[in-house]
Order: structure tokens, then C-alpha cells, then sequence
């Protein structure tokens, strides 16, 4: 993944018809308690400014057609931090009617535009602490390392 | 008053007790019905269609009407046959319920005879039509389309550039997203200014609708929706476990323990805290007074935090079970609360007395975005925003439920009817909350969490009303077989708090559109849980009827 | 105004409340609803937790000689349900948040366990594990039957109270 510079990171905000749990906390990062700007981060009125997508939302029908749109005008930015259960996997809906599901099944259709899926963060959470999130944003920025790794247990044959 | 001693003081025919605050009222001419009724003076509260063809072969319309001073809902039932279900409208003698029934229309396919607008309400622009995903016979899981198909569809664009009448003005159009700085959740708003001064405004919004009544239909049972429920809005979300695990419960005569009763008060005061801090910082910064904002989530933190320890989660609480909650607050949580509230109250009055005296809000908000008592009664506002404007309803008071069966709640309400008022009721709830929370931290009684019982009955019937931190937040609960829900129909405040916002545009200077918009506390999420909706397109539209389209 | 303009200040000059994550740690409450874990050793592969599973992050499939559990942390909502109902304790919810990863498939946690076939028709139907547990629970005479699908134990079982009540069918 390209390595950002250590310089400011700016963010857009992207609801894709999240509950808003995931949004509100995205806004308690510039809060005083958190406070993401004296990491740098700094929220921008318009995809085109932005270093990192901040992506909420399981991707609605009837929103899909403008967050395609604001995706393809962010080409330049360097990742997309997909934020809460909803963006990640779909959330406790992804497979009701109205309902793409998530950021992976909107980058398959993206993919068939011809726009390269871009590197993504993934934070879990329903919604994710404030914290979690800027430990995601510094993950992208390469500044901070993974710790959640897949784990794969099988159980071994005994003698009866 | 009791049910049944409403039904003897009307003479309804047809009419039958559900439980003790709940009149069914079976119409055979809903209209003549509606007319009727309206003499008492109801509020139109809900209205939800029902596909009961697997029962009887017909269609239901269920009008919720509810009766503030004797604390009684009216559901007034209408029932038409298949196929063509077609049910005469009673918008002209409640306008409220234009969009109950209109999403009717486009979820369960029902006509609505002299509807003024019969719209598109919630699915996207390119649902097809003949389509209805609320019917039983339509898999919850099943997409009309292909997403891919309709990725370039254009941004919406309802506006004709036509306003008044036949003079020549100019006039300019203002889209106001799907996306814009100024909004946290996608929605679009049209107006059309001339100058500063709007002149028309349209919302189209529904872009979170997710599909949820039909999920919970279909994949979930009972004790997995109240995580569904709260998921609905991230601000409110407890508010609406509440209100449906209440819905049930009514519907089953589950008896809930007190103390679960007392715990879910407290954290449904604390999340009215929590929702109120957040919307003085969202005004604040609207307003342009962003040390406001600062101050406020920084005071909001404490509340995070309480919540965080009595629940496990800032937001999402995950505390209620159909018949009781899962967690206890022992001594040290309880004596956690009262540290937090001391350190909130202070310091949130000294702000408040600063903002008073601050007179660049006091000139943005006062006089701004009036709501005249009528308009807010006749289009249904309620909460803070009905409030502000006059109308003494509350749900605590009214119809109580948990532990505000046990306490005297002071409601307060104003008449200044503009978004001045918002802020001073809100501020006078936020301490109101204080104290009620500190008096059920003193009263809480010992006992269980959570009631015993046995399998829920079916096809019954339960109405839950909470109050939401912007206004009556109802469930409508149908009970199924097998550990389902037969129906589901979470109405949030803002549905009917939308409705206001072109009657307090019109005429204002378009920067103020966002404050005013803001006042109402709109909750998109809460609104939209069901499906998008669809404004009609491109109609032409005079101003006045154009005054009604939301 | 002056007033106003006092407490401003007197505001400005108190302790900054910022925490200073993440360079320094945060700590999370009791009971705090973070991320959830399968200790391999106590899971049996019942599926009480995939059933609670609101949003279907829980998921159970037979894949090979086993009976595969797998937790996908992405569609999580963190309600707890899964470790309510399950029998043997061994989900919980740690108090883990810093939960952020570049690739979907390391938010995946899965349990392999080996699968037990039926002694009669010779079709795999639960784990060793769960017969095991099924197993302690019955009387010593009993036990053989936990080691049929419940197709054959139905069938055995008919045919046994039918001998018993005499039909020689």
C-alpha cells in the first residue's frame, strides 16, 4: 500500500445510508476528547480534497449511484477507511432488497467501470469507537501496526 | 379514560377493546369513520398496511389515532380485498397521514381513492412498478434489478423553474446534496430562492431505507429485533428497542419487573441527554458558534462514558430482551451517574446563561422558521419541536410506560413558535432529565431482570410509544407464528417532524435554511427506515400545493 | 459581555481534556462489548451461537472431516447474544477494539472441528465433540445411541418400542 507522507491527512466523509452511529463518531474525532487534529486530520467539503475516504453505510439502493460518483471523483485519494459493521460487511442487513451490501460488493462494481479498487481499511464496530477509528487512520498512514490477524484452529485427530 | 368506557361514551359500533388503552374500531366506511372520530379531536399518529391475505384474503390499513389528554389510541381499521386492494383515503380529514398512506401504496400496493398526491414515497426512482416488497409472497432477500443497472442514474431534479403565478420572476435553484458539507446524512433538498428570500422547498430523501420491517418479517425472531430496532437511528436507537420490546410486551402481557422497568428510564434518560448535547453542538455549529460545539461534546463525553459502563457500548446500549433487560446497575454504576450529572449540570447551565446573552444567536433564531400551533397540530409534530409551538403533548405524561409510570414529569412548552423556543425547550428537557435521573438512581427498587414467560400468542395486536428525544417514537407490532413477528411498523418522530420543514422554509432567507432545518433535530436515519422514497417527478406544482409536497 | 468573556477564558486555561491516544493507551470499562472470541478448546460446535446471530456474522458449514465455525468479525455488531446462549462459555467478548486490518480475511476467526459419523448409515451428523458431551450426559447403557444421526436413532428407537410393545413388524 502506498505509504502516505507524513503530512496531514485530509478526510471525506461518505455516508452511503448508514443509521448514523458511525457518522456521529466520525464527527466526536474532531471533538475535544479525541481531538484528530493534532494528528493532522482534517475534514474536507469534497472528495476531490481528500487523502482518505471515510466510508459509512451498507450502500442503499437508492444512494448508490452518487457514492459510485463520489468515488470515481476521489480517484487520487490513497485509501478508504470503511467504517462500523455495515461498511465492512454489510451490516445486520446486507441482504435485504434495497441493500448492495457493503464496500467489498460496491468495489465489484466498480471494478466492472474500471475503477481499481483502492487499498481499504477495514474497522469493525457497531459503531466503532472513536479511538478505533483513528487507530485506523494511522494504520493507513503506516504509522501504526495491525493487530488483529486471522486465526485458524483445527482440531487434531486423538486416538479413540 | 378506559377503553371501554370510551366505547360506551361514543356508541362506536364495531369497536372492540384490544387491552385496556386500545380501541379497535372495525370501519366499513373508514371515511365516514374517520369524520367521525375526528370530533374528538385526535392527533393522527401512524398508519400501516398489512398484507393479511395468508389469514383472511385481504388487505389492512391501520390508522393510529391517539387521544393525548385521556391517554387512548384509536386504531381504525380498514380492509379491502384482492386483487386491486383499494381503500377511499382520509387525508382530507387528517392531512398527517398523506405519507403513511402513500408508503402503503408503494409497499404493499394498496390505492389510496382522492389521495392529493399518490407518489412514490420510499423505493428508489427506479423501482418497477407491480412491484411490492412488503407482500408476503415477495422473499425479503430478492432485488428487482441488478444494482449495476441503474449506477448512472442522474441526481434528482423535482424542480420545475416555474413558481407563482404566470409573472415573470427569477428565480434560481439551490440543490442542496445528496452530499454536502453541511449535512451528516445523505439527503436531497430542492429550493428555489429568489435572491436570499425561498420561495419554494422540496426534501427527497429516503436514501437509508434498508429494508428492515421486511427483514424482521422474515429472518428474525422476536429477541433479535430489539438489536434490529436500535440499529434504526445512531442517536436514538434505545428509544426504539424500547418502544417495540414495549409493543410486544403489551401484545403478550408480559409483566416486566420494575427494576428492568427503572433501568431502561435511566438509560432512556441518559441517551435523551446524550441526544440533546449532541444536537445544542450541531446547532451551535450551524449557528456559527463553534466553541459551543467543542464545549457541549466535550460536556457529552461524560455521557459516553456512562453509557460505556453501564452497557458495555457508547451507543449502541444492546440492553433490551423481549420481558426485561440484561444487564444490572450495582451501587458503584448508579454512584457514577450522579458524579457524571453533578459535573454536567453546572457547567451546561453557565453556557447556556452565556448564549442568552449572546445576541448574534439570539438575532439567528429569534423569529426564524415559524410554526404556527395550527400547522404543527394539523401536520402531527411532535416532541420538542411540537413543543416549541405551543402544543402540550409529551408521551412520558400521556400514555406512561417503564419506571414514568412511578414519577411526575414537568413538560415544558413554549409559544414563541420559532427556533429560539427549540433551543430554550430542549435546554429545559436536558434538565428535566438531570433530575428525573436522579430520581430514579434514588428510587430504583430491588427485583429481577427479566420476566418469565411462554410463547408469545399470535395475531395480536400491541401499540409501544416511547418519547424519543425528538417526539413520539411509535411500534406497531402485528405478532406471528413461530417466533416471529407477523407485522412491524416502527413510526420515528422525525416522519412526521419532516412534514414541517417547507411550512417554516418559505419565506426565510436561504442561510438560514440550514438552522432551521437543524431545529427540527432531524433524524434522516430514523425516518428512512423503511424504503426510500420517491417525490414525484418534475411535477408542476402552484406554491401552495407545492407549500404540502414534502 | 464582560462576563461572558471571563468565563471564556477561565475556560481556556483549565487542564486540556485531549487524550493523548495513540500515543498513549485508553482503557475501556468492565463489561465492555469488544471483540469476540471462540476459545477453540471449549467450542463443540453446536451452532446455538450461529442461530442467536443477529446479523449472520456467525456461520456454521461442514467442509471435508469437518465442521467448520467461522466468526466474521467485519459484520459483527458486538451485541453479545452469542455469548448469552452459548452452553459451553466459550464465546466471550474481550475488551478489544483496536480491531482495524488491512485485508478482510484476517477479521475471520475459524474453529475446525472433527466431524463423528453415524455407526449405522455411516453419514456425518455432529462433532466428536458434541457426541462426547451428549455422551456424559446419559446413562453408561445409553450411550450407543448418541453415536446415531438422528434419522437412525429415530428409526432404532421405534423399533425398539414397538418390540416392546409386541408388533413384530
Amino acid at each position: 500500500m502506498r505509504r502516505i507522507d507524513r503530512r496531514s491527512t485530509w478526510v471525506f466523509h461518505l455516508n452511503s445510508g448508514s443509521c448514523n452511529g458511525c457518522d456521529i463518531e466520525v464527527l466526536n474525532m474532531f471533538a475535544p476528547r479525541q481531538d484528530a487534529e493534532r494528528l493532522g486530520v482534517k475534514l474536507v467539503g469534497s472528495p476531490l480534497h481528500a487523502d482518505v475516504i471515510v466510508f459509512t453505510g451498507p450502500v442503499t439502493l437508492q444512494a448508490l449511484p452518487y457514492v459510485i460518483r463520489a468515488l470515481e471523483a476521489s480517484a487520487g485519494a490513497v485509501a478508504v477507511l470503511a467504517c462500523g459493521s455495515c461498511a465492512c460487511g454489510g451490516g445486520i442487513w446486507h441482504d435485504t432488497y434495497n441493500v448492495v451490501g457493503g464496500i467489498d460488493k460496491l468495489y465489484e462494481i466498480l471494478k466492472e467501470r474500471g475503477i481499481p479498487r483502492p487499498p481499504t481499511v477495514y474497522v469493525p464496530g457497531c459503531p466503532p469507537k472513536p479511538e478505533a477509528m483513528l487507530y485506523g487512520l494511522m494504520l493507513a498512514r503506516g504509522l501504526a501496526r495491525q493487530k488483529q490477524r486471522k486465526q485458524v484452529y483445527v482440531e487434531e485427530a486423538r486416538e479413540k | 379514560m378506559r377503553c371501554d368506557e370510551f366505547i360506551a361514551k361514543t356508541g362506536l359500533v364495531d369497536a372492540e377493546c384490544v387491552d385496556d388503552s386500545t380501541v379497535l374500531v372495525r370501519a366499513k366506511n373508514v371515511l365516514e369513520t374517520a369524520e367521525k372520530l375526528a370530533e374528538y379531536g385526535p392527533r393522527y399518529s401512524t398508519g400501516v398496511g398489512i398484507d393479511y391475505r395468508p389469514i383472511n384474503r385481504s388487505y389492512l390499513m391501520h390508522h393510529v389515532l391517539a387521544l393525548d389528554k385521556d391517554g387512548l389510541f384509536i386504531v381504525l381499521e380498514a380492509s379491502t380485498g384482492d386483487p386491486e386492494p383499494s381503500i377511499k383515503s382520509i387525508t382530507p380529514v387528517y392531512p398527517a397521514a398523506n405519507w403513511h398512506e402513500r408508503e402503503a401504496m408503494d409497499m404493499l400496493g394498496i390505492r389510496f381513492e382522492n389521495h392529493p398526491e399518490p407518489y412514490r414515497l420510499i423505493l428508489p426512482d427506479d423501482w418497477p412498478e407491480g412491484v411490492y416488497p412488503l407482500r408476503k409472497d415477495y422473499p425479503y432477500d430478492e432485488k428487482p434489478y441488478d444494482p449495476r443497472s441503474i449506477a448512472d442514474r442522474a441526481a434528482p431534479r423535482y424542480f420545475s423553474a416555474k413558481t407563482g403565478v404566470g409573472e415573470k420572476r427569477v428565480a434560481a435553484e439551490i440543490p442542496l446534496g445528496p452530499y454536502h458539507p453541511a449535512l451528516h446524512e445523505p439527503e436531497y433538498y430542492e429550493l428555489i430562492v429568489e435572491g436570499e428570500r425561498i420561495v419554494e422547498a422540496r426534501y427527497r430523501g429516503f436514501y437509508v431505507h434498508r429494508g428492515m420491517e421486511k427483514l424482521a418479517e422474515s429472518r428474525l425472531t422476536y429477541n433479535q429485533i430489539p438489536f434490529l430496532a436500535e440499529r434504526i437511528c445512531g442517536i436514538c436507537g434505545y428509544t426504539h428497542a424500547t418502544a417495540y420490546c414495549q409493543a410486544v410486551e403489551k401484545a403478550a402481557d408480559i409483566r416486566v419487573p420494575v427494576r428492568a422497568e427503572y433501568i431502561r428510564s435511566i438509560l432512556l434518560e441518559i441517551e435523551r441527554l446524550h441526544s440533546h448535547l449532541l444536537w445544542f453542538g450541531v446547532a451551535f455549529h450551524l449557528l456559527g458558534f463553534d466553541t459551543g460545539f467543542m464545549i457541549t461534546w466535550r460536556l457529552r463525553e461524560k455521557i459516553m462514558d456512562l453509557a460505556e459502563l453501564l452497557t458495555g457500548n457508547r451507543k449502541t446500549y444492546g440492553l433490551n430482551l423481549v420481558g426485561g433487560v440484561r444487564r444490572d446497575i450495582d451501587e458503584a454504576k448508579a454512584r457514577a451517574v450522579l458524579e457524571a450529572l453533578d459535573y454536567i449540570e453546572g457547567k451546561f447551565k453557565a453556557l447556556i446563561k452565556q448564549v442568552k446573552d449572546m445576541g448574534e444567536i439570539i438575532a439567528r433564531t429569534k423569529n426564524i422558521g415559524i410554526l404556527t400551533r395550527d400547522e404543527a397540530r394539523k401536520l402531527g409534530a411532535v416532541g420538542p419541536h411540537a413543543r416549541a409551538s405551543g402544543v402540550d403533548i409529551d408521551v412520558r405524561r400521556d400514555y406512561p410506560y417503564a419506571a414514568y409510570k412511578y414519577v411526575d414529569v414537568n413538560v415544558p412548552v413554549m409559544d414563541g413558535c420559532d427556533v429560539l423556543s427549540r433551543i430554550l425547550v430542549r435546554y429545559e428537557e436536558t434538565l428535566e432529565s438531570i433530575r428525573l435521573l436522579r430520581v430514579f438512581i434514588r428510587e430504583i427498587p430491588a427485583g429481577g431482570l427479566m420476566a418469565e414467560y411462554g410463547d408469545i400468542p399470535e395475531l395480536r395486536i400491541g401499540i409501544g410509544v416511547t418519547e424519543a428525544p425528538r417526539g413520539e417514537d411509535i411500534h406497531y407490532v402485528v405478532t406471528g407464528r413461530e417466533n416471529k413477528i407477523y407485522r412491524w411498523r416502527p413510526r420515528a418522530p422525525s416522519y412526521m417532524n419532516l412534514a414541517t420543514v417547507p411550512y417554516m422554509l418559505v419565506g426565510e432567507k436561504l442561510a438560514n435554511a440550514p438552522i432551521i432545518i437543524a431545529s427540527i433535530d432531524p433524524c434522516f436515519s430514523c425516518t428512512d427506515h423503511v424504503i426510500v422514497i420517491d417525490v414525484g417527478s418534475g411535477r408542476k406544482m402552484s406554491l401552495m400545493k407545492a407549500l404540502r409536497m414534502i | 459581555m464582560v462576563a461572558s468573556r471571563i468565563a471564556f477564558i477561565s475556560e481556556i486555561k483549565k487542564k486540556p481534556v485531549t487524550e493523548q491516544y495513540p500515543y498513549k493507551p485508553i482503557s475501556v470499562p468492565e463489561g465492555f462489548r469488544g471483540k469476540p472470541v471462540i476459545d477453540p478448546e471449549k467450542c463443540i460446535g453446536c451452532g446455538a451461537c450461529v442461530n442467536a446471530c443477529p446479523p449472520g456474522a456467525l456461520s456454521i458449514y461442514d467442509e471435508g472431516n469437518y465442521r467448520v465455525v467461522k466468526l466474521f468479525l467485519g459484520r459483527c455488531i458486538f451485541c453479545g447474544r452469542c455469548q448469552d446462549v452459548c452452553p459451553m462459555g466459550a464465546v466471550r467478548l474481550t475488551d478489544m477494539f483496536e480491531l482495524a486490518s488491512l485485508s478482510r480475511d484476517d477479521l475471520v476467526q475459524e474453529v475446525r472441528l472433527l466431524l463423528e459419523k453415524c455407526s449405522l448409515c455411516g453419514k456425518a451428523f455432529a462433532t466428536r465433540r458434541e457426541v462426547r458431551h451428549v455422551e456424559e450426559k446419559l446413562d453408561p447403557e445409553q450411550r450407543w445411541l448418541a453415536h446415531l444421526c438422528p434419522r437412525c436413532r429415530a428409526l432404532v428407537s421405534a423399533k425398539m418400542i414397538g418390540y416392546a410393545r409386541g408388533c413384530n413388524r
